[in-house]
């Protein structure tokens, strides 16, 4: 069999497994069931919405022209990265297998090349498939057309990237001399580029008045048709004219220079063709380090962990599941992923705030900073839980582990979720803290008396639903580990994976409501009474009960899920 | 002298597979039992069962006198497992890894222990490393160091010297020698049958999840009719055993 051959019945063979695979896992209901949810999901959220039945009546002008200049700096955007970002070395990227059973075969380097460039493209056919469904009734009349033109665009695009990262591979092997020339001829072009627009800034100067739609667009559209911008844009806009084409006349007008430029681009990659093996190996052996480290438990990179030191020093005496929450806060401090997300949340909404034009938070902070934590304080009860997860979803995937130590299931199992419940909480009373010091306070005209009294009944009672969302969560993974599944990386696929997905993440969230219900009744049965005498203040009393009521339910509920961990037995729950 | 293990019918199916059927015997302290049968024979789900990290589908285990099913704490705490493929959390430092093990078995002098077996386990200097920055052999090495922190009275051994060079193969075998002339009962899984003739005073050969041979190798060769099966050894033994079948012990 010659090797293209053996490459097409590979794959054949490959995706009739697959979906052999994914049929016989039909067989269990839950595999069943959550196929029926995740094709219910994608029909309503994305297939309904379709129109298939015919051009639409056409985009505006507008509209086009923001969804041109979106695809060409996108596209631009990709020229940019293949020459200036990344290592100067061959983009190709093989898997472990393929390495192994590939590149020892009597296949030429050419062929392994050949290879690559066909799953590459047909990689980009897939993600055309995916903006034609999703994007293509939006920016074309024709998603046909656009599915088309979108291929040959992504097409190139791929062939030019892998192109630039064999001239950077061959230009960084000559030395300093080899980076004088690419970084000279990148600064080259972005220098002329800056010129063309200089030049057409010069004759078409930014309105003095930009705010209506209608003035935006006339001067996007002079600077686009002027020779400067307009040669700048050139390729880009050649490149995505026959996914933007109005008419199939106007396609087959786009389609010539695009496929010219695709066989130009396929001739290059074969021309400037370097050994890529090595730094093949290299990636694929990356690749299988980070998966076996995704399956143990935890993605890590051991060069980026900084070694901080331990939360305290952990005596030999003492409570032994003391230790599980030492490892865990230990965890918290050298993974960091909880925080980096509240992190980003935060910056995020600052810099959300800054583009919408609200300056307020800069310069009015006690109206803003205080309602800012508090809401911080808030959100973190709902996203706290998910977003820290130094507890059972991180060490299942050691169960091993963890079942050969000499401890008894509840006593691992309140060890696990001290960690996340302290973190989570100790970020929502710093944030409390910040909101009640430096917020409007008690002289703000609708809050006055409320101020303390409030503050203090949030204090008592966000941690405990955030410990109560915590339990739920870590309760789904020991007592549903087939539905959902710890942090392993390695997630299961297809449509009947994500309806399960689905099905359970609304599981925990009715099982988290419902849990707390009971609080919400003792925290009415006790306030309501008591505010006729305590005023404001009673609010603080019905948050202890409530809150009181939740870690008792936390408490049983660790009782129980501590027998079901004893119980259970990961080797029952294997997929088929 | 009382068994440090005792093992009666145990079993451990997945679904409708039976992994383990009905094995039953003693492990006495100071000595090493090998444990050998063919790929699948059910060797590491025995020893899972063993350190209460599977629960037994049927059967009893005591260790050290402690029932495993209903005194699993104490149970646990007179064991050690070394599984063949070392688990470690990848924050810990190799120290703090110690640090952790001595808080859960309540070693008070595990600096000192710590550091005498990080001597002896070649790992002296790589107190601050993480695992992974430690080679295969190392973290073999660092898994044993953890399992022995406590002393304990039954060692679990699934493959133990995967990974080790030959100097660390023959450190290992002197350190495994050493412990069982202490008294602690030693249970070696292995393919490695050399390994298992030189350290092990007796050894249970299983293969479909069923014990086919229990007994000294003499004893083995004894029970095996066969004209030449008086000079028999291990892997022809082995070989005999586990494909034509032989009379349960």
């Amino acid at each position: 069999m010659s090797f293209p051959g053996a490459v097409a019945f590979l794959w054949a063979a490959s995706w009739r497994n697959r979906a052999r695979l994914q049929l016989k896992r039909l067989r269990k209901p839950r595999y069943l069931l959550g196929l029926l949810v995740g094709a219910a999901y994608l029909y309503s959220v994305f297939i309904r919405r379709m129109d298939f039945r015919g051009p639409a009546g056409g985009m505006s002008e507008g509209m086009r022209l923001f969804a041109e200049l979106s695809l060409v700096g996108s596209a631009m955007g990709t020229l940019f990265a293949a020459w200036v970002l990344g290592r100067d070395r061959p983009s190709l990227t093989f898997s472990e297998t393929e390495v192994i059973q590939l590149f020892p075969a009597p296949v030429a380097r050419r062929a392994l090349l050949q290879y690559k460039l066909a799953r590459g493209l047909m990689g980009t056919s897939l993600g055309a498939l995916f903006a034609t469904l999703f994007l293509g009734r939006s920016l074309s009349p024709h998603p046909v057309l656009f599915f088309v033109g979108a291929c040959l665009a992504l097409g190139t695009l791929y062939l030019h990237s892998t192109a630039a990262s064999f001239v950077r591979t061959r230009l960084a092997e000559r030395g300093t001399w080899g980076r004088v020339v690419r970084c000279g001829a990148v600064a080259a072009v972005l220098g002329l580029a800056a010129l063309a627009v200089l030049g057409s800034l010069r004759e078409h100067p930014v309105p003095v008045d930009l705010t209506s739609g209608r003035a935006l667009r006339a001067w996007l559209q002079s600077m686009m048709d002027s020779p400067g911008v307009g040669a700048v844009l050139w390729p880009g806009r050649l490149l995505v004219a026959p996914a933007l084409a109005r008419s199939v006349r106007e396609f087959f007008m786009a389609l010539p220079p695009v496929l010219v430029l695709l066989a130009a681009h396929y001739v290059w990659v074969l021309l400037a063709e370097v050994p890529f093996e090595e730094t093949a190996v290299a990636r694929a052996e990356a690749r299988s380090r980070e998966r076996v480290l995704r399956a143990s438990g935890r993605m890590t990179r051991v060069g980026a962990m900084t070694l901080s030191r331990p939360p305290f020093r952990l005596l030999a005496r003492g409570r032994p599941e003391v230790a599980i929450l030492w490892k865990n806060l230990i965890a918290r401090k050298r993974l960091g992923g909880g925080f980096a997300v509240f992190l980003v949340f935060i910056v995020l909404g600052g810099a959300i705030a800054a583009v919408m034009g609200d300056t307020r938070m800069f310069t009015d902070t006690r109206r803003v900073l205080g309602p800012v934590a508090l809401t911080l304080a808030v959100t973190l009860t709902v996203v706290g839980p998910s977003a820290f997860r130094m507890d059972l979803r991180m060490d299942l995937p050691k169960l091993d582990l963890l079942r050969a130590l000499p401890l008894t299931g509840q006593q691992v199992v309140r060890a696990q979720l001290a960690a996340s419940g302290l973190v989570v909480a100790a970020f929502q009373l710093a944030l409390l803290a910040v909101a009640l010091l430096l917020g409007p306070g008690v002289e703000a005209s609708r809050l006055g008396d409320w101020w303390w009294p409030g503050g203090l009944a949030l204090a008592l009672l966000l941690p405990a639903i955030s410990l109560a969302g915590l339990f739920v969560q870590n309760a789904a993974v020991v007592l549903f580990p087939a539905w959902v599944p710890a942090d392993i990386g390695e997630r299961a696929r297809g449509l009947e994976a994500m309806g399960q997905r689905l099905l359970a993440l609304v599981g925990t969230l009715v099982v988290t409501l419902v849990g707390l219900m009971p609080a919400g009744l003792v925290a009415l049965v006790v306030g309501l009474p008591l505010s006729a005498f305590l005023g404001p203040w009673s609010l603080p009393v019905a948050a202890l009960a409530a809150a009181g009521v939740l870690v008792g339910e936390v408490a049983l509920g660790v009782m129980a899920l501590g027998r079901a961990f004893e119980r259970l037995d990961l080797s029952e729950e294997r997929p088929a | 002298m009382d068994s440090v293990l005792r093992v009666e019918g145990l079993e451990k199916t997945y679904g409708d597979v039976k992994a383990v059927q009905g094995l039953t015997f003693e492990v006495a302290p100071g000595e090493v039992l090998g444990l050998v049968g063919p790929n699948g024979a059910g060797k590491t789900s025995t020893l899972r069962c063993l350190a209460g990290i599977l629960p037994p589908s049927a059967g009893q285990v005591w260790v050290a006198g402690h029932d495993l099913s209903r005194a699993p704490v104490d149970a646990k705490r007179a064991l050690a497992f070394l599984p063949d493929e070392p688990r470690f959390f990848e924050y810990l430092t190799v120290w703090e890894h110690l640090n952790f093990t001595a808080r859960l078995y309540g070693v008070e002098d595990w600096e000192a222990r710590g550091r005498a077996l990080l001597e002896e386990m070649e790992l002296s200097g790589k107190e601050k490393s993480l695992p992974g920055e430690l080679s295969r052999g190392m973290k073999q090495k660092l898994s044993i160091a953890c399992g022995f922190l406590h002393s304990p009275k039954l060692i679990l051994l699934d493959e133990p010297l995967t990974g080790l060079d030959p100097i660390g193969i023959r450190r290992m075998k002197a350190s495994l020698r050493r412990r069982a002339e202490e008294g602690a009962a030693l249970v070696l899984s292995s393919h490695l049958l050399p390994l298992v003739e030189e350290l092990c005073h007796r050894l249970l050969v299983i293969a479909g999840g069923k014990a086919m041979a229990l007994g000294s190798l003499e004893d083995i060769r004894a029970r095996l009719s066969g004209a030449d099966a008086a000079q028999a050894s291990l892997e022809e033994l082995f070989v005999r055993i586990t494909s034509a079948g032989a009379p349960p012990p």
